[in-house]
């Protein structure tokens, strides 16, 4: 009997038998209960196996999603490789990629042909010692391959990138970078790099030689300077010989530039021939050259070599059928005394060079102390003259111009003073020079301009004013135009301004001066001719321009007491001026005696301290208005 | 140690196999009905002045091989040379479970402490922290076991006493000091995970809303069939949820529903099931079920060691195999007593949730769905 019957029986027993009702009902419960216990088995098993069935469906579609996306990836990945591998096979460098155990992964077509081997012989799997010993057998690696492997691989496995250019025996440059990569193993790239050596050799040529004369240019010479500064400091000389060609201009201008600069080219030859291989010969730029004279150690073997250089360069040249004729001044600076580095050696050469320009050209000089301290003089001069316009420190004095018929005032010639904050009154030859030099002469020269015509408008309408003009004024395409704004603005009438222009402006004799001047004449201006006889042609400067007026140098005036000649010569010119309508102007007269002198040879006006000095523009305003008043008061 | 049985039933009220003439400690488990007025306490006391009472409600008692449901099953227990102390805590909410816990350790701790057992109300309690709170105090090394009290299959009210009258929201637990004393202990299920593996979605707590992101009562109901359904919370228990934290995958737990909510298709359970953990549906069958209360017996038995004179085994089963089986219920309490021997005397109920260490760490747990045995002796003195 099933035990769970034999305990419902045990439970239906009384002392009195069995309760067949009691044990129905558990029987019956029991059934029901295994009922129960059924449905629910089956019910669970069946909702089990739903779920699981879903589950199983949604595996499925997933396990067919990732398929389909790893197939995808797949050809994406082949595509992937087709592009690598177009991309390895026409990329310009050659490519090689080695695996972690030193084997070639991937080597691309460029290799094999930069090295002219085949597919056959390169195959991966091969190591870097084989393949460098198939190089070395073909003649395209000419180091010893195990050396070169015994070095490169612990560097790599170190993660050290290395980078090299091998000479090929064939001429060609490779630069080889090879690079450790994430997994172990390294890749290399091989460039062809030849065109580009030779390029770079010749832009840093270019960017260390004049193109024209391909000496060495500023640059170059700066290092080969300090390259032999290193022998003088260890006790050895050194020369630096700064020469420039005199009147190299003249050459430019008469006979084009093509002739200027096959000069230079033939100079640049020579001075080549001249100088020991150790020496240099640079360029400086225009006709300036530089030659560096290594171990000088006599001063007499520097001035050899300048000699020699000036004797050189004097020889005729003859460029493309015009011969030629040139001079070289050359300024000498010596290491150490002159100098312990370039830039103040090449500047004291040059100064050294600018002193023989000053006391004649075609020779040599070297530098000396006292060079340095007037060519800084010169710049203070410079400095102040620049800071005199800003400061307004120039001054006009006026000297009276007398007529010698009635003894009127008939004209002031304004002369230009530069009040110095340390050196007091400087006159204009201490300063005109530099004024020009430095270009500042236009500005002072507008700046006198305007002042003389602004002050004789406060004159009596009968008497001018005179303003010298220097050459450089005159060339300037401006002068007509400055002219007019002058008398413009201080509403002077042209006719009461004269300009003194000196023999040298007509020396210029270019058609420009002559038609500023013919202009000037044109607008009512005088202009006269001064310090008439100091140059070497006054008489032909006579016929180039029509002057209103003649003003005699000082020094015949002065001559006229003691010698006969100066009298003669004042004579002349007073005739010669009075047959051609002009003014006599005698300047410098000082005494009673010279004036009387000078009236009687018919010059027509005078001009000196006999009758006044020059005076500040207070002075003369004063003169003025007390003559004014004594007119008054004889009318 | 010496021990004594004793039982209660409405027409032949309390009948004792002998008379003892001292008690330490008696257990009593009845059912609600039997328990609620507070008389049967009364009457046990007048019968055993100087004993400790612990006992609770129940879903059914077992007295030996016997399974009943309206009677009280008791036990007396004298011991030779083993100190006892009770505590009594009530816990006014489940959130206090941790705290009641620790106030429940702070009572019996003590440098000589061999074993708790503890009987808890098993509907305001989250099972867990309650046990968890006593190991903090006592530490894991303390063998605790018991159980949470039932209230057959309607989860209305459960009651618990220590020394006191059984009322609800109590906890009472019993300590056992010195080294005369043997206790041993055994858990095991016996049921088997079937269907697809979930995952917790969404819970606080003792409160688990979702699996796979979709309620979890739905899937009750669907597996239970609209018929079965109607008797939530109960019928819940013949599918109970196993989960697993998937950084410990040998470290199993079987979880049992206590209440449910429609509302919110929301399921409060005897203890946590937290967030990110695995879930999957159990089903039992008879055979493995008592294959498992085997088990539970054996492991316990293994802790009698050098145990002389009389011994008593505790089982403490799960209300969800007895509705599971019916009748056949009966089957797993005699498999259980197979193991044990007939000289042990067997009492014990049909619980809540189970307490006792896990088979495999050995920490102490709260358990579900098993059949937990403790079994008590003394060596000899």
């Amino acid at each position: 009997m099933h035990k769970l019957f034999i305990r419902q029986l045990a439970k239906a027993s009384t002392p009195e038998g069995v309760d067949l009702d009691a044990l129905g009902t558990l029987v019956s419960s029991a059934y029901e209960e295994s009922d129960r216990d059924r449905r629910r088995t089956d019910r669970s098993i069946s909702l089990m196996i739903e779920e699981l069935d879903q589950l199983n469906r949604n595996l499925e579609n997933l396990v067919s999603e990732r398929t389909a996306a790893l197939q995808q990836r797949e050809s994406e990945l082949c595509a992937q490789n087709l592009r690598f591998d177009a991309a390895l096979n026409n990329m310009s460098q050659a490519l090689l990629m080695f695996d972690s155990s030193g084997r070639l992964a991937i080597c691309n077509d460029r290799y094999l042909q930069m090295y002219g081997l085949s597919p056959e012989q390169i195959k991966p799997g091969c190591t870097l010692r084989d393949i460098l010993e198939i190089r070395r057998v073909a003649g395209t690696f000419p180091d010893d391959p195990k050396e070169y492997v015994e070095y490169h691989l612990p560097a790599l496995a170190r993660g050290k990138s290395i980078s090299r250019l091998h000479e090929l025996p064939d001429g060609r440059t490779i630069a080889v970078l090879t690079h450790p990569i994430a997994d172990g193993g390294w890749i290399s790239t091989h460039e062809d790099i030849t065109e580009r050596r030779r390029a770079e050799e010749q832009i840093s040529h270019m960017a260390r030689h004049d193109s024209l004369t391909d000496l060495p240019n500023r640059v170059l010479l700066r290092e080969r300077i300090e390259l032999a500064l290193k022998g003088v400091r260890r006790g050895g000389r050194l020369a630096v010989l700064y020469l420039d060609l005199d009147h190299f201009k003249a050459v430019n201008d008469t006979l084009g530039h093509h002739i200027g600069d096959e000069l230079l080219k033939a100079v640049a030859e020579r001075l080549r021939a001249i100088v020991r291989a150790t020496d240099t010969v640079a360029r400086m730029g225009g006709d300036e050259f530089v030659v560096v004279q290594t171990e000088a150690e006599r001063p007499n073997e520097t001035a050899t070599l300048a000699q020699r250089i000036c004797e050189s360069l004097r020889a005729p040249f003859n460029l493309n059928g015009n011969v030629v004729v040139v001079q070289a001044s050359v300024g000498i600076a010596m290491a150490p005394e002159d100098g312990r580095e370039p830039n103040e050696l090449l500047k004291n050469a040059d100064i050294a060079l600018y002193g023989i320009k000053s006391d004649g050209r075609g020779s040599y000089r070297f530098f000396e102390p006292e060079m340095d301290a007037r060519m800084k003089a010169r710049r203070e001069l410079e400095l102040a003259l620049r800071s005199a316009l800003i400061e307004d420190r120039f001054e006009l004095l006026y000297q009276p111009l007398i007529s010698l018929q009635d003894n009127r005032v008939t004209c002031c010639e304004a002369l230009l003073r530069w009040n110095h904050p340390e050196r007091g009154l400087v006159l204009p030859s201490q300063f005109i020079p530099v004024a020009e030099e430095i270009g500042v002469i236009v500005t002072i020269g507008e700046w006198v301009m305007r002042k003389a015509c602004a002050d004789a408008a406060q004159w009596p309408a009968d008497v001018k004013v005179a303003v010298n003009l220097s050459p450089i004024q005159v060339m300037s395409p401006n002068l007509v135009s400055m002219v007019v704004g002058a008398l413009g603005s201080a509403s002077l009438a042209a006719n009461r301004l004269e300009v003194e222009i000196t023999e040298s402006v007509l020396l210029q004799n270019s058609e420009a001066t002559l038609n500023a001047l013919h202009n000037l004449r044109g607008l009512g201006v005088s202009i006269s001719m001064d310090d008439f006889g100091t140059g070497f042609s006054s008489l032909s400067s006579l016929r180039s321009f029509p002057f209103n007026k003649i003003k005699i140098d000082r020094s015949f005036i002065n001559g006229m007491s003691e010698e006969e000649d100066s009298l003669a010569i004042v004579r002349a010119v007073a005739g010669l001026a009075r047959n051609l309508g002009m003014i006599t102007t005698a300047e410098g007269v000082e005494t009673e005696r010279q004036m009387e002198q000078v009236r009687a040879l018919g010059c027509t006006e005078m001009q000196g301290y006999l009758f006044s000095p020059p005076v500040k523009a207070q002075v003369l305003s004063r003169f003025f208005s007390q003559q004014q008043e004594r007119k008054s008061a004889l009318g | 140690m010496r021990s004594a049985r004793l039982s209660w039933n409405e027409s032949d009220a309390w009948e004792a196999d002998d008379a003892a003439d001292r008690a330490d400690l008696v257990f009593y488990f009845g059912s609600r009905q039997a328990l609620a007025s507070g008389d049967r306490y009364r009457e046990l006391r007048g019968m055993f002045p100087d004993a400790h009472l612990l006992g609770c409600s129940t879903g059914g008692q077992i007295r030996d091989d016997d399974v009943t449901d309206n009677d009280i099953a008791a036990a007396v227990l004298t011991f030779a040379a083993t100190p006892l102390r009770v505590a009594c805590e009530t816990i006014p909410r489940p959130e206090e479970s941790r705290k009641c816990g620790e106030a429940i350790g702070r009572a019996l701790a003590g440098k000589d402490l061999a074993g708790i057992f503890v009987l808890s109300d098993g509907l305001h309690v989250n099972g867990s922290e309650l046990v968890a709170g006593i190991t903090s105090v006592v530490g894991q090394h303390i063998p605790l076991t018991g159980g949470l009290a039932g209230d057959g299959p309607q989860f209305q009210e459960t009651l618990v006493g220590a020394d006191a009258p059984p009322r609800s929201q109590t906890v009472g637990a019993v300590g056992f000091y010195g080294d005369a004393v043997r206790i041993g202990h055994g858990s095991a299920g016996g049921w088997d995970e079937f269907g697809p593996r979930r995952r917790i979605t969404r819970s606080q707590g003792n409160v688990l809303f979702e699996l796979d992101g979709k309620p979890a009562l739905d899937l009750y109901v669907r597996y239970l069939g609209e018929e079965d359904a109607k008797g939530l919370p109960g019928a819940a228990l013949i599918f109970p949820l196993l989960i697993r934290d998937s950084e410990r995958p040998d470290h199993d737990i079987v979880r049992t529903v206590l209440a449910v909510d429609r509302q919110a298709g929301s399921m409060t359970f005897a203890g946590d099931v937290p967030e990110g953990w695995s879930a999957q549906l159990m089903r039992g069958s008879f055979d493995r079920l008592a294959a498992g209360a085997a088990s539970a017996a054996k492991q316990a038995a293994a802790g009698m060691h050098g145990s002389q004179g009389d011994q008593i085994a505790v089982l403490v089963s799960c209300i969800g195999r007895r509705l599971l089986m019916g009748q056949q219920t009966i089957d797993e309490v005699e498999a259980a007593g197979a193991e044990l021997g007939s000289d042990v005397a067997r009492i014990g109920f049909y619980s809540y949730g189970e307490i006792s260490p896990h088979a495999a760490s050995g920490m102490c747990e709260l358990h579900n769905q098993t059949m937990t045995v403790t079994t008590i002796g003394e060596a000899a003195g």
